[in-house]
Protein backbone atom coordinates (compact mmCIF):
# COMPACT_ATOMS: atom_id res chain seq x y z
CA UNK A 1 0.00 0.00 0.00
CA UNK A 2 1.35 3.86 -0.71
CA UNK A 3 3.13 5.10 1.79
CA UNK A 4 1.02 8.58 0.44
CA UNK A 5 -0.98 9.72 3.42
CA UNK A 6 -3.99 10.62 1.34
CA UNK A 7 -5.97 7.86 -1.56
CA UNK A 8 -8.86 8.60 -4.03
CA UNK A 9 -11.78 6.47 -4.75
CA UNK A 10 -10.41 3.63 -6.73
CA UNK A 11 -10.54 -0.13 -7.34
CA UNK A 12 -7.00 -0.33 -7.17
CA UNK A 13 -4.19 0.76 -6.09
CA UNK A 14 -3.26 2.58 -8.92
CA UNK A 15 -6.67 4.30 -9.23
CA UNK A 16 -6.22 5.01 -5.69
CA UNK A 17 -2.94 6.88 -5.89
CA UNK A 18 -2.60 7.87 -9.96
CA UNK A 19 -6.75 8.90 -9.46
CA UNK A 20 -5.72 11.72 -6.97
CA UNK A 21 -4.71 13.78 -10.29
CA UNK A 22 -7.83 12.75 -12.11
CA UNK A 23 -7.61 14.34 -15.45
CA UNK A 24 -4.40 13.70 -15.76
CA UNK A 25 -4.64 9.96 -15.07
CA UNK A 26 -6.87 9.75 -17.55
CA UNK A 27 -5.06 11.87 -20.26
CA UNK A 28 -2.06 9.26 -19.62
CA UNK A 29 -4.62 6.09 -19.21
CA UNK A 30 -5.38 7.05 -22.68
CA UNK A 31 -2.20 7.64 -24.18
CA UNK A 32 -1.08 4.38 -22.57
CA UNK A 33 -3.76 2.53 -24.16
CA UNK A 34 -3.56 3.91 -27.65
CA UNK A 35 -1.04 1.36 -28.09
CA UNK A 36 -2.88 -1.74 -27.35
CA UNK A 37 -6.41 -0.38 -28.88
CA UNK A 38 -4.94 0.81 -32.03
CA UNK A 39 -2.48 -1.89 -32.38
CA UNK A 40 0.29 0.21 -33.22
CA UNK A 41 2.79 -2.76 -32.34
CA UNK A 42 2.13 -6.46 -31.95
CA UNK A 43 0.77 -7.40 -28.70
CA UNK A 44 2.93 -10.32 -27.91
CA UNK A 45 6.09 -8.36 -28.67
CA UNK A 46 4.34 -4.93 -27.05
CA UNK A 47 3.73 -6.90 -23.49
CA UNK A 48 7.17 -8.68 -23.67
CA UNK A 49 8.86 -5.37 -23.54
CA UNK A 50 6.42 -3.95 -21.07
CA UNK A 51 7.21 -7.04 -19.01
CA UNK A 52 10.77 -6.89 -18.97
CA UNK A 53 11.02 -3.05 -18.25
CA UNK A 54 8.55 -3.75 -15.59
CA UNK A 55 10.94 -6.77 -14.13
CA UNK A 56 14.17 -4.55 -14.58
CA UNK A 57 12.17 -2.31 -11.83
CA UNK A 58 11.58 -4.75 -9.96
CA UNK A 59 7.77 -2.63 -10.20
CA UNK A 60 5.65 -5.15 -8.71
CA UNK A 61 2.58 -3.65 -9.80
CA UNK A 62 2.89 -4.01 -13.77
CA UNK A 63 4.11 -7.21 -13.01
CA UNK A 64 1.04 -8.84 -11.68
CA UNK A 65 -1.18 -7.80 -14.85
CA UNK A 66 -1.02 -9.67 -18.21
CA UNK A 67 -2.62 -8.00 -21.35
CA UNK A 68 -5.83 -9.75 -23.06
CA UNK A 69 -4.59 -8.82 -25.88
CA UNK A 70 -0.85 -10.40 -25.99
CA UNK A 71 -2.91 -13.28 -24.15
CA UNK A 72 -5.21 -13.22 -27.03
CA UNK A 73 -2.53 -13.68 -29.64
CA UNK A 74 -1.07 -16.82 -28.07
CA UNK A 75 1.47 -15.22 -25.87
CA UNK A 76 1.68 -18.13 -22.79
CA UNK A 77 2.82 -17.91 -19.44
CA UNK A 78 5.71 -20.65 -20.38
CA UNK A 79 7.40 -17.53 -22.55
CA UNK A 80 7.02 -15.52 -20.33
CA UNK A 81 8.72 -17.45 -17.42
CA UNK A 82 11.72 -17.32 -19.98
CA UNK A 83 11.80 -13.37 -20.10
CA UNK A 84 14.47 -13.16 -17.21
CA UNK A 85 16.94 -14.90 -19.25
CA UNK A 86 15.84 -14.01 -22.72
CA UNK A 87 19.13 -13.76 -24.58
CA UNK A 88 19.71 -17.22 -24.45
CA UNK A 89 16.30 -18.72 -24.13
CA UNK A 90 15.37 -20.37 -27.75
CA UNK A 91 11.33 -19.05 -26.93
CA UNK A 92 12.68 -15.78 -28.65
CA UNK A 93 12.98 -14.94 -32.45
CA UNK A 94 15.08 -12.75 -33.67
CA UNK A 95 12.88 -9.36 -34.27
CA UNK A 96 11.88 -10.09 -30.11
CA UNK A 97 15.61 -10.64 -29.09
CA UNK A 98 16.29 -7.61 -30.92
CA UNK A 99 13.52 -5.45 -29.10
CA UNK A 100 14.48 -6.83 -25.98
CA UNK A 101 18.23 -5.48 -26.40
CA UNK A 102 16.72 -2.20 -27.49
CA UNK A 103 14.07 -1.93 -24.68
CA UNK A 104 17.11 -3.00 -21.82
CA UNK A 105 19.28 0.27 -23.19
CA UNK A 106 16.71 2.26 -23.55
CA UNK A 107 16.15 1.83 -19.65
CA UNK A 108 19.79 2.24 -18.51
CA UNK A 109 20.91 4.25 -20.61
CA UNK A 110 19.42 5.99 -24.14
CA UNK A 111 21.84 8.00 -24.85
CA UNK A 112 24.29 5.10 -24.74
CA UNK A 113 22.57 3.45 -27.44
CA UNK A 114 24.27 2.41 -30.29
CA UNK A 115 23.58 2.12 -34.41
CA UNK A 116 24.25 -1.62 -33.85
CA UNK A 117 21.21 -2.01 -31.48
CA UNK A 118 18.85 -0.10 -33.52
CA UNK A 119 19.26 -1.14 -36.56
CA UNK A 120 18.01 -4.56 -36.45
CA UNK A 121 15.06 -3.03 -34.74
CA UNK A 122 14.00 -0.34 -37.53
CA UNK A 123 14.55 -3.33 -40.02
CA UNK A 124 12.34 -5.28 -38.66
CA UNK A 125 9.47 -2.66 -37.23
CA UNK A 126 10.11 -0.01 -39.85
CA UNK A 127 10.03 3.27 -38.78
CA UNK A 128 6.60 4.08 -38.06
CA UNK A 129 7.06 0.71 -35.92
CA UNK A 130 10.15 1.69 -34.00
CA UNK A 131 8.49 5.19 -33.32
CA UNK A 132 5.33 3.35 -31.73
CA UNK A 133 8.20 0.86 -29.50
CA UNK A 134 10.18 3.90 -28.57
CA UNK A 135 7.02 5.56 -27.09
CA UNK A 136 5.70 2.33 -25.14
CA UNK A 137 8.75 2.01 -23.46
CA UNK A 138 8.69 5.96 -21.95
CA UNK A 139 5.63 5.21 -21.13
CA UNK A 140 6.58 1.31 -19.46
CA UNK A 141 9.99 2.74 -17.89
CA UNK A 142 8.45 5.85 -16.56
CA UNK A 143 5.44 3.59 -15.20
CA UNK A 144 7.62 1.09 -13.50
CA UNK A 145 9.11 3.83 -11.96
CA UNK A 146 6.30 5.65 -10.55
CA UNK A 147 4.93 2.54 -9.19
CA UNK A 148 8.21 1.89 -7.53
CA UNK A 149 8.54 6.00 -6.73
CA UNK A 150 5.34 5.99 -4.91
CA UNK A 151 4.68 2.37 -3.52
CA UNK A 152 1.74 1.07 -6.15
CA UNK A 153 1.83 -2.48 -5.33
CA UNK A 154 -0.89 -5.61 -6.02
CA UNK A 155 -3.38 -5.59 -3.41
CA UNK A 156 -2.01 -8.59 -2.13
CA UNK A 157 1.76 -8.21 -2.11
CA UNK B 1 24.83 15.88 -35.36
CA UNK B 2 24.41 12.11 -34.58
CA UNK B 3 22.65 10.53 -37.59
CA UNK B 4 18.89 10.01 -36.98
CA UNK B 5 17.82 6.26 -36.49
CA UNK B 6 14.54 7.10 -37.84
CA UNK B 7 13.90 10.37 -40.67
CA UNK B 8 10.79 11.98 -40.48
CA UNK B 9 7.65 11.36 -42.34
CA UNK B 10 8.08 12.31 -46.04
CA UNK B 11 4.46 13.70 -45.77
CA UNK B 12 3.81 14.44 -42.34
CA UNK B 13 -0.21 15.55 -41.19
CA UNK B 14 0.96 18.85 -39.46
CA UNK B 15 3.31 21.68 -40.34
CA UNK B 16 4.57 22.72 -36.73
CA UNK B 17 8.19 20.97 -36.07
CA UNK B 18 6.67 18.08 -33.27
CA UNK B 19 4.48 16.54 -36.46
CA UNK B 20 7.32 16.83 -38.97
CA UNK B 21 9.93 15.18 -36.99
CA UNK B 22 9.92 11.23 -36.27
CA UNK B 23 6.94 11.53 -34.09
CA UNK B 24 5.21 12.24 -36.84
CA UNK B 25 5.05 8.68 -37.97
CA UNK B 26 2.51 7.98 -35.41
CA UNK B 27 0.22 11.05 -35.66
CA UNK B 28 -2.71 9.19 -32.96
CA UNK B 29 0.05 8.62 -30.26
CA UNK B 30 1.43 12.23 -30.57
CA UNK B 31 -1.91 13.72 -30.70
CA UNK B 32 -2.57 12.08 -27.30
CA UNK B 33 1.16 12.10 -25.64
CA UNK B 34 0.40 16.19 -26.76
CA UNK B 35 -2.95 16.05 -24.57
CA UNK B 36 -1.38 14.47 -22.08
CA UNK B 37 1.65 17.01 -21.97
CA UNK B 38 -0.79 20.24 -22.36
CA UNK B 39 -2.83 18.37 -19.33
CA UNK B 40 0.40 18.20 -17.63
CA UNK B 41 1.41 22.42 -17.97
CA UNK B 42 -1.52 23.89 -18.49
CA UNK B 43 -4.60 22.09 -16.06
CA UNK B 44 -2.06 20.94 -12.82
CA UNK B 45 -1.84 21.82 -9.52
CA UNK B 46 1.95 21.69 -9.36
CA UNK B 47 3.49 25.40 -9.92
CA UNK B 48 5.41 25.56 -13.51
CA UNK B 49 8.55 26.56 -12.27
CA UNK B 50 8.52 23.52 -9.95
CA UNK B 51 7.57 21.25 -12.89
CA UNK B 52 10.17 23.27 -15.18
CA UNK B 53 12.97 22.46 -12.60
CA UNK B 54 12.81 18.81 -12.32
CA UNK B 55 12.17 19.07 -16.47
CA UNK B 56 15.68 20.53 -16.79
CA UNK B 57 17.43 18.59 -13.97
CA UNK B 58 16.00 15.05 -16.00
CA UNK B 59 17.34 16.97 -19.23
CA UNK B 60 20.33 16.93 -17.81
CA UNK B 61 20.89 13.62 -16.77
CA UNK B 62 19.57 11.74 -19.54
CA UNK B 63 21.74 14.63 -21.33
CA UNK B 64 19.15 15.54 -24.40
CA UNK B 65 20.02 18.53 -26.05
CA UNK B 66 17.09 19.73 -27.45
CA UNK B 67 15.90 19.31 -23.93
CA UNK B 68 18.47 20.60 -22.14
CA UNK B 69 17.78 24.12 -24.28
CA UNK B 70 14.55 24.22 -24.04
CA UNK B 71 12.61 26.99 -22.23
CA UNK B 72 9.08 27.45 -21.78
CA UNK B 73 7.71 30.79 -21.06
CA UNK B 74 5.30 30.37 -18.49
CA UNK B 75 8.10 29.42 -15.84
CA UNK B 76 10.05 32.21 -16.72
CA UNK B 77 7.24 34.28 -16.37
CA UNK B 78 6.28 33.23 -13.05
CA UNK B 79 10.39 33.82 -11.68
CA UNK B 80 12.24 31.32 -12.87
CA UNK B 81 15.38 32.89 -13.88
CA UNK B 82 18.65 31.39 -15.73
CA UNK B 83 20.30 32.32 -12.70
CA UNK B 84 18.07 29.45 -10.93
CA UNK B 85 18.60 26.98 -13.73
CA UNK B 86 22.06 27.38 -13.37
CA UNK B 87 21.96 25.56 -10.02
CA UNK B 88 20.35 22.70 -11.14
CA UNK B 89 23.51 20.84 -11.69
CA UNK B 90 25.21 18.10 -9.76
CA UNK B 91 26.86 19.91 -6.62
CA UNK B 92 23.05 21.76 -6.19
CA UNK B 93 23.47 20.72 -2.58
CA UNK B 94 25.79 23.44 -1.77
CA UNK B 95 23.56 25.92 -4.22
CA UNK B 96 21.59 28.75 -3.49
CA UNK B 97 18.35 26.91 -4.03
CA UNK B 98 15.47 26.98 -1.32
CA UNK B 99 14.92 23.70 0.89
CA UNK B 100 11.98 23.09 -1.42
CA UNK B 101 13.75 23.55 -4.63
CA UNK B 102 16.08 20.93 -3.72
CA UNK B 103 13.82 18.70 -2.52
CA UNK B 104 12.38 18.63 -6.45
CA UNK B 105 15.97 18.10 -7.26
CA UNK B 106 16.43 15.29 -4.68
CA UNK B 107 13.23 13.93 -5.86
CA UNK B 108 13.76 13.70 -9.61
CA UNK B 109 17.26 12.24 -9.19
CA UNK B 110 16.14 9.71 -7.13
CA UNK B 111 13.19 8.89 -9.92
CA UNK B 112 15.91 8.33 -12.65
CA UNK B 113 17.97 6.36 -10.43
CA UNK B 114 19.22 2.54 -10.40
CA UNK B 115 16.81 1.40 -7.57
CA UNK B 116 14.19 4.53 -8.03
CA UNK B 117 12.47 4.00 -4.54
CA UNK B 118 12.78 7.29 -1.89
CA UNK B 119 14.01 6.71 1.31
CA UNK B 120 11.51 7.46 4.74
CA UNK B 121 13.76 11.14 4.85
CA UNK B 122 13.05 11.80 1.43
CA UNK B 123 9.71 10.53 1.65
CA UNK B 124 8.68 13.08 4.71
CA UNK B 125 10.62 15.59 3.39
CA UNK B 126 8.63 15.56 0.11
CA UNK B 127 5.75 15.18 2.38
CA UNK B 128 6.25 18.71 3.67
CA UNK B 129 6.58 20.33 0.79
CA UNK B 130 4.04 19.02 -1.40
CA UNK B 131 0.24 17.95 -1.07
CA UNK B 132 0.14 13.83 -1.54
CA UNK B 133 -2.12 14.81 -4.83
CA UNK B 134 0.42 17.43 -5.61
CA UNK B 135 3.29 15.07 -5.27
CA UNK B 136 1.24 12.16 -7.64
CA UNK B 137 1.59 15.24 -9.68
CA UNK B 138 5.47 15.78 -10.01
CA UNK B 139 6.24 12.55 -10.24
CA UNK B 140 3.87 11.49 -13.02
CA UNK B 141 5.50 15.03 -14.52
CA UNK B 142 9.22 13.61 -14.15
CA UNK B 143 8.14 10.18 -15.39
CA UNK B 144 6.86 11.86 -18.83
CA UNK B 145 9.89 14.49 -19.09
CA UNK B 146 12.36 11.06 -18.73
CA UNK B 147 10.31 9.18 -21.41
CA UNK B 148 10.24 11.78 -23.62
CA UNK B 149 14.13 12.75 -23.67
CA UNK B 150 14.55 9.16 -23.57
CA UNK B 151 12.33 9.23 -27.04
CA UNK B 152 14.56 12.22 -28.69
CA UNK B 153 17.89 10.77 -27.96
CA UNK B 154 17.28 7.09 -28.72
CA UNK B 155 16.06 8.21 -32.01
CA UNK B 156 19.08 10.01 -32.82
CA UNK B 157 19.39 12.97 -35.13
CA UNK B 158 20.19 15.26 -32.30
CA UNK B 159 22.33 18.22 -32.61
CA UNK B 160 25.40 18.53 -30.39
CA UNK B 161 25.00 21.96 -29.15
CA UNK B 162 21.79 24.58 -29.54
CA UNK B 163 21.26 28.05 -27.90
CA UNK B 164 18.56 28.24 -25.37
CA UNK B 165 14.96 28.28 -26.48
CA UNK B 166 12.07 30.01 -24.95
CA UNK B 167 8.60 28.02 -26.09
CA UNK B 168 4.96 28.30 -25.42
CA UNK B 169 4.26 26.26 -22.67
CA UNK B 170 2.06 23.25 -23.74
CA UNK B 171 -1.17 23.40 -23.51
CA UNK B 172 -4.19 21.50 -25.06
CA UNK B 173 -3.55 20.85 -28.60
CA UNK B 174 -6.18 23.18 -31.00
Amino acid sequence: MSWLPEQAPGSNPLERVYGLRPNLFEAWRDFAQLFWEKRLLDPVLLELVRLRVAQMHQAAFPLASRRPEARAAGLSEAKIAELDHWWRSPAFGATEQACLRFAEQFVLDAKGMTDEQARPVVQALGEPGTVALVEALAIFDGFGRFCRMLEIEPEDA
Amino acid sequence: MSQPRVRPPAKPVGGDPITASALGHQPESLQAFLRLYGTLWSHGIVDQPTKEMARIRNARIVDCVVCKNTRFAGPREQGLTEDIVDQIRDGFEASDLTPRQKAVLRWTDAFLSPEPVPDEALRQEMLRHFKPAELVELTAAISIFMGFSKIAVSLGGMPETLPIMVEKTPDWPQ
